[in-house]
């Protein structure tokens, strides 16, 4: 199955729901950065800006900037989006930490907004096992 | 107002020439239990441990918070603003022996979670005369890796503290308390988490040295939560592999902070492990 974030049927209604989510209001607070995401050789940057996602843009060009990056296999994204996921897909930092996912790029960013992207991760779970 | 029986108290102690105010809880009659909290956490994990009645009918349960955590200051004698606070390991055994000794406590059983369980360890090589038993909770040999800058950097705040913690539990945990797991992270002072990961990833290690810890003298039990991403099942495991008489546990459906995000569930681990100890020492 496809991950949410690169089904170009779901993205929209996928930034919705980012938006509308009380939590990442509250977590996302004065951030605005660009985030690649990527599964295999598949990409996309979801763009925030002063907390609201305005564009979640698939297949962005090679030369587009983003502050940091997390990159997954597909099978350890499909992991990390099950509604209950497994030891060690528990979050971004625990699948950084046991080697199941990347993050890359500027870190001090990464951290300072670890809330608001594990509550992001939330939404997309919902989302996925729809 | 439904008051708890659990008490709080104020002392004095003095470690290494310094002298620290420090806060301790208890409740209960009987074996005393020392409760060992997190790094970076302090006392009030033992919550439930220490409201539950099965638990204090036989056990005197007491939580300290280590100098620097919770209701314990700094000490007034040192400028502590003028170096890095790093939890030494030297300084955490011999301010569990003396805690001990100043309540006068009778060979307690400690139980410790995280920092709390590696010492568990530590304790029982270094101390096995000081405790009849340890329960360390996500104990393991060795963790390097973990005293990462970022825990301490003036530009990242406590949220990182509450967002990374709250992911060390497990998914089936209530989130009322996989919550205040984080919520307690992220209350401590800017350098405590990472000075407390000094003792947890670096001075911690006990390679080639766990095989020296007798069960005959101290009972060792260690037990880890299915989804502890720090101290893992398998190296809780082997740790407890290491040592002979040794007892270990898998906890499934908990993470690393089993006493907090479900103490209904690790219960049911804990308690045969108490009702054994009232029994047998």
């Amino acid at each position: 199955m496809r991950v949410v974030f690169l089904d170009s049927s779901k993205v929209e209604h996928l930034r919705n729901a980012i938006n509308n989510d009380a939590e990442f209001k509250l977590a996302a607070r004065y951030m605005s950065e660009d985030i690649l995401l990527e599964v295999n050789d598949s990409r996309c940057i979801v763009k925030v800006r002063d907390s609201v996602v305005t564009e979640i843009k698939l297949d962005p060009p090679s030369e587009d900037h983003w502050s940091f990056s997390i990159k997954a296999t597909a099978d350890s994204w499909d992991k990390l989006l099950q509604s209950s996921p497994p030891p060690f897909y528990t979050g971004l930092n625990a699948g950084m930490i046991r080697g199941n996912l990347q993050i890359i790029g500027n870190m001090e960013v990464a951290f300072a907004y670890l809330w608001a992207m594990n509550r992001m991760l939330d939404i997309m779970k919902q989302l996925q096992n729809k | 107002m439904k008051l708890e029986t659990i008490t709080g108290k104020y002392g004095n102690i003095t470690v290494h020439g310094v002298e620290y105010r420090i806060y301790f809880e208890e409740n209960g009659k009987g074996i005393p239990l020392l409760c060992q909290h997190t790094a970076g956490g302090d006392g009030r994990q033992w919550r439930h441990l220490m409201n539950d009645e099965e638990v204090t009918s036989k056990y005197r349960v007491i939580a300290v918070d280590l100098p620097y955590h919770g209701k314990s200051l700094p000490p007034e004698s040192v400028e502590w603003w003028k170096e890095e606070y790093k939890l030494t390991k030297r300084f955490f055994i011999d301010f569990l022996v003396e805690f001990s000794h100043t309540l006068g406590l009778d060979r307690p059983v400690f139980i410790g979670c995280s920092m709390g369980g590696h010492m568990a360890l530590d304790l029982a090589l270094e101390c096995p005369d000081e405790f009849r038993a340890v329960i360390g909770l996500e104990s393991a040999e060795f963790t390097p890796g973990l005293d990462i800058i970022w825990f301490n950097h003036p530009r990242i705040s406590g949220e990182f503290r509450f967002a990374n913690l709250f992911e060390s539990t497990a998914p089936s945990s209530p989130e009322k308390y996989r919550r205040e797991v984080g919520w307690v992270y992220s209350q401590s002072a800017p350098p405590v988490f990472r000075g407390d990961l000094h003792y947890y990833s670096v001075e911690h290690n006990l390679t080639g040295q766990l095989e020296r810890i007798d069960t005959s003298r101290i009972a060792v039990y260690l037990l880890c939560g299915e989804y502890d991403f720090a101290s893992t099942p398998e190296m809780c495991r082997q740790a407890a592999s290491k040592i002979k008489g040794a007892k270990y546990t898998e906890m499934k459906g908990l993470g690393h902070f089993p006493v907090v995000e479900n103490y209904r569930l690790c219960k049911t681990y804990l308690m045969p492990i108490l009702e054994e100890i009232t029994k047998i020492h």
